[in-house]
């Protein structure tokens, strides 16, 4: 999966268990491993692609899948940088998870404003069993995505639901943004390979 | 039957040769060896001296990242922006703000150490009257957790903790019950450090031996009943201590405590404990930690040369310093930047770091490492992809440059490829099926196992595991015997070149040269010049074998 193939650069930020690679499993291989393996945490951050076609158009996803871990925090940078799509994941049972995600928000709000956020909260499918087991709120999310003109989302990596709602609208809203600023983009990407960005590592001297 | 074995071993007769090599064995005959440097081999046991232990700076070099990442950034023609990778943990979420529990070091009770002494050997028998002097110090869930049999009968413990005496990890047990048997091990550090300005390196206490280390602000103890000699736990305690400085590095944990004496480290720790637990049964299991060596998967070298000279035409891209194959915890093949060198003891943190995450056989991913080794100061980034459906052979690409994941993909995809053309990745496939190879091969009579380093590559073979010792037990009491030959070779004052041990159940000879260690394990009634000739025997087979067991040439980019 070469970075030049890529459309959309997506990258799924949130909390250590807040089911973000699920939620990759389902949308690339449409499949749940969580009743079957335990929960094993994500190194790094995993590279995933997927094509779909909107208004008969292919756009190829690239999605980040990063590891929640707080040591990663610091070098989260190099995941999401040039990012056009955050999925910021949140556990609807969780509710340091919700605490977390507005964290994430604060950062790409920072650093990457070029970065449209769409706020997740996972494993619906437990709270529809069992009501009593939320502790993010709708209206507390809905409110945090009106913040940052972005959209809540309530999906299940159990029973699929919602998930390529998710994708599917943030290749729609890219695609929208590439017409509506055809002649931007096309100068963006000029720019990019003209002068190359490196980052180096540095290490932490 | 442990019993047995321990008196066995008192009667045995060791017998200390200084014949040097020569009498056995020409030395360009050294099965194994080979002068194209792949992995750093000039480390021995004994560069582990206790000196070196003591140290509390790191003999390594610093700054290999960060002049590979000054040429980088001559070369580049516009001026690159140069970013640091941010300290791993922010000032915001350092909790300065905890007050110690309590103040153990305190004089007044030192008195009670000794006590506590008996209450860490793990005996059943409770220290009543400990317990009863110094009540504020233990909880009664925590009296409870480190006396429950479960515990006690764990033979192997490993604790990590803070200079302050803050559990950072137990290998058995959950380490927040165990804040007070960890405060008590921190009072005994710190009571020889600063009554005596020396420092606590062991206890024996009945058949447990407690050794401790001191590295960096943190204090990682070993408490074993098994047959490690103290060295031997040190060395595994390095192995620890090695393996945090990979999460970390070196510069982010001294900074840490410099600016938070009682920061807790299970926070940017969490999620590795994988890592440690993986690193300690990997340590119980594979003779090559213990060797500081690696072994390499049995392959026509043929086939090997394939593979490495797919990796080092189809990787050649800038800033990247190590190209590796690995399968089932076993080297395929290394291709490294020029004059840069993997360490073994730093490939077995990359073999552990494999080991121990599922999560590389679902996606390619590319994660920060550091290599204490190569460079504490810094992270190196690492690409892991498995390249076969059943994710038995992983690809490591290790790079100085953090943007170099869709180069590195793009490589992957064409390594992956001309190696599946070539069937080279089906013949490693099948030379994992059919493992590695059986003693009877050897055809040496009464030869029941054995270890073979070439010190010169740092890499060692062995056969496979066969009845008897195919048993948990055995195979425990097996490592055991190498354990002690190993160490009865290596720290017995000098180094002994040749040692012949008869023990209840088998008899075993070791051998240290120059060129190669060799310990192999022989039926009880073998006699001395019948070992010596089968040893013979062996190396002559080793060396008819080495071009398939060893990795003898080195390629670059
Ligand atoms: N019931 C249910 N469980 C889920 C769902 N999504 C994830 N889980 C479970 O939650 C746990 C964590 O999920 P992961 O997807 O591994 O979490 P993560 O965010 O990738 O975690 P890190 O990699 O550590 O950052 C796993 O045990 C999953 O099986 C869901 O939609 N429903
Ligand atoms: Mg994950």
């Amino acid at each position: 999966m070469s970075g030049g193939k890529v459309d959309i650069k997506v990258v799924l930020l949130g909390k250590a268990y807040a089911g973000k690679t699920s939620l990759v499993e389902r949308y690339i291989h449409n499949r749940f491993l969580g009743e079957t393996v335990p929960y094993q945490n994500t190194i790094g951050a995993a590279f995933g692609a997927k094509t779909v076609t909107v208004n008969n158009q292919n756009v190829v996803i690239g999605i980040w899948d990063t590891a929640g871990s707080e040591r990663y925090e610091a070098m989260s940078r190099i995941y999401y940088r040039g990012a056009k799509a955050a999925i910021v994941c949140y556990d609807l049972t969780d509710k340091s998870s919700f605490d977390r995600a507005r964290f994430w928000i604060g950062e790409l709000q920072k650093y990457e404003q070029g970065c449209q956020i769409y706020l997740c909260g996972t494993k619906f499918d437990i709270i529809e069993d069992n009501p009593d087991l939320r502790t993010v709120s709708e209206r507390d999310a809905h409110a945090l995505a009106l913040d940052v003109r972005g959209e809540n989302y309530e999906t299940s990596s159990k029973t699929g639901k919602d998930i390529d709602k998710i994708f599917t609208k943030i290749a729609v809203d890219y695609l929208a943004s590439k017409t509506a600023h055809k002649n931007e983009v096309d100068a963006d990407i000029v720019e990019l390979r003209k002068h190359p960005k490196k980052h180096l590592c540095q290490g932490c001297s | 039957m442990a019993t047995e074995i321990r008196e066995a071993e008192q009667n045995a007769s060791v017998s200390d040769s200084d014949s040097g090599q020569s009498d056995f064995i020409e030395t360009n005959e050294i099965p194994g060896k080979s002068s194209n440097t792949l992995l750093v081999a000039n480390d021995s046991f004994e560069d582990l001296s206790y000196a070196e232990l003591n140290n509390t700076i790191v003999a390594s070099p610093m700054g290999t990242i960060n002049s590979l990442v000054k040429k980088k950034a001559k070369r580049s023609l516009s001026l690159p922006e140069r970013e640091h990778v941010e300290d791993t943990v922010s000032e915001s979420e350092v909790d300065d703000s905890e007050v110690e529990t309590s103040e153990i070091c305190d004089d007044s009770q030192v008195d009670m150490i000794e006590a506590r002494v008996t209450e860490l050997s793990l005996q059943e028998t409770t220290s009543q009257t400990a317990d009863a002097q110094i009540p504020h110090l233990m909880t009664n869930t925590d009296t409870d957790y480190v006396n429950s049999p479960e515990w006690k009968r764990q033979k192997k413990h490993i604790f990590i903790l803070s200079e302050s005496g803050k559990p950072i990890y137990s290998r058995h047990g959950n380490e927040d019950k165990l804040v007070t048997i960890m405060g008590v091990m921190q009072a005994l550090v710190s009571f020889v450090a600063d009554s005596n300005k020396d420092t606590l390196r062991s206890i024996v206490a009945g058949d447990h031996k407690f050794v401790f280390m001191t590295r960096d602000h943190l204090t990682f103890v070993g408490v074993t009943r098994g047959k490690e000699s103290t060295q031997q736990m040190f060395l595994q305690l390095t192995y620890m201590y090695n393996q945090v400085i990979s999460i970390l590095t070196h510069s982010t944990l001294t900074r840490i405590f410099k600016q938070h004496r009682n920061y807790d480290l299970r926070r940017p720790l969490s999620g590795a404990e994988k890592f440690f637990d993986n690193l300690l049964n990997l340590m119980d299991v594979e003779p090559g930690l213990l060797l500081t060596s690696v072994r390499c998967l049995p392959l026509d070298s043929n086939v090997r040369d394939i593979v490495s000279q797919t990796i080092a035409q189809h990787a050649k891209v800038k800033d990247l310093v190590f190209a590796l194959i690995i399968a089932q915890n076993q080297l395929v093949a290394v291709v490294r930047m020029k004059k840069y060198y993997l360490h073994p003891m730093d490939l077995h943190l990359i073999l552990n770091l494999i080991n121990a995450s599922e999560s590389f056989k679902a996606a390619e991913s590319w994660t920060p490492i550091c290599l204490p080794k190569f460079d504490a100061a810094g992270f190196l980034q690492a690409h892991v992809s498995y390249l076969d459906e059943e994710c038995q052979t992983c690809l490591l690409l290790l790079s100085v440059d953090i943007e170099a994941f869709y180069t590195l993909s793009e490589c992957k995809a064409k390594i992956q490829e001309r190696l599946i053309k070539y069937n080279a990745l089906a013949a490693i496939n099948n030379s994992l099926k059919r493992n590695s190879y059986s003693i009877q091969q050897c055809s040496i009579s009464d030869l029941r196992h054995f270890l073979y380093k070439s010190r010169s590559t740092a890499q060692y073979t062995s056969p496979e595991l066969e009845a008897p010792y195919n048993t948990k037990e055995e195979k425990e009491r097996l490592f055991g015997l190498y354990y002690y030959l190993h160490d009865r070779i290596h720290t017995s004052g000098r180094t002994l070149k040749i040692l012949f041990h008869v023990g209840a159940y088998e008899t075993l000879l070791g051998w240290v040269t120059t060129g190669f260690e060799l310990y192999a394990v022989f039926g009880p009634l073998v006699t001395k010049m019948s070992a010596i000739h089968a040893v013979n025997k062996l190396l002559r087979w080793i060396k008819k074998e080495e071009d398939r067991l060893f990795i003898l040439s080195s390629v670059t980019f």
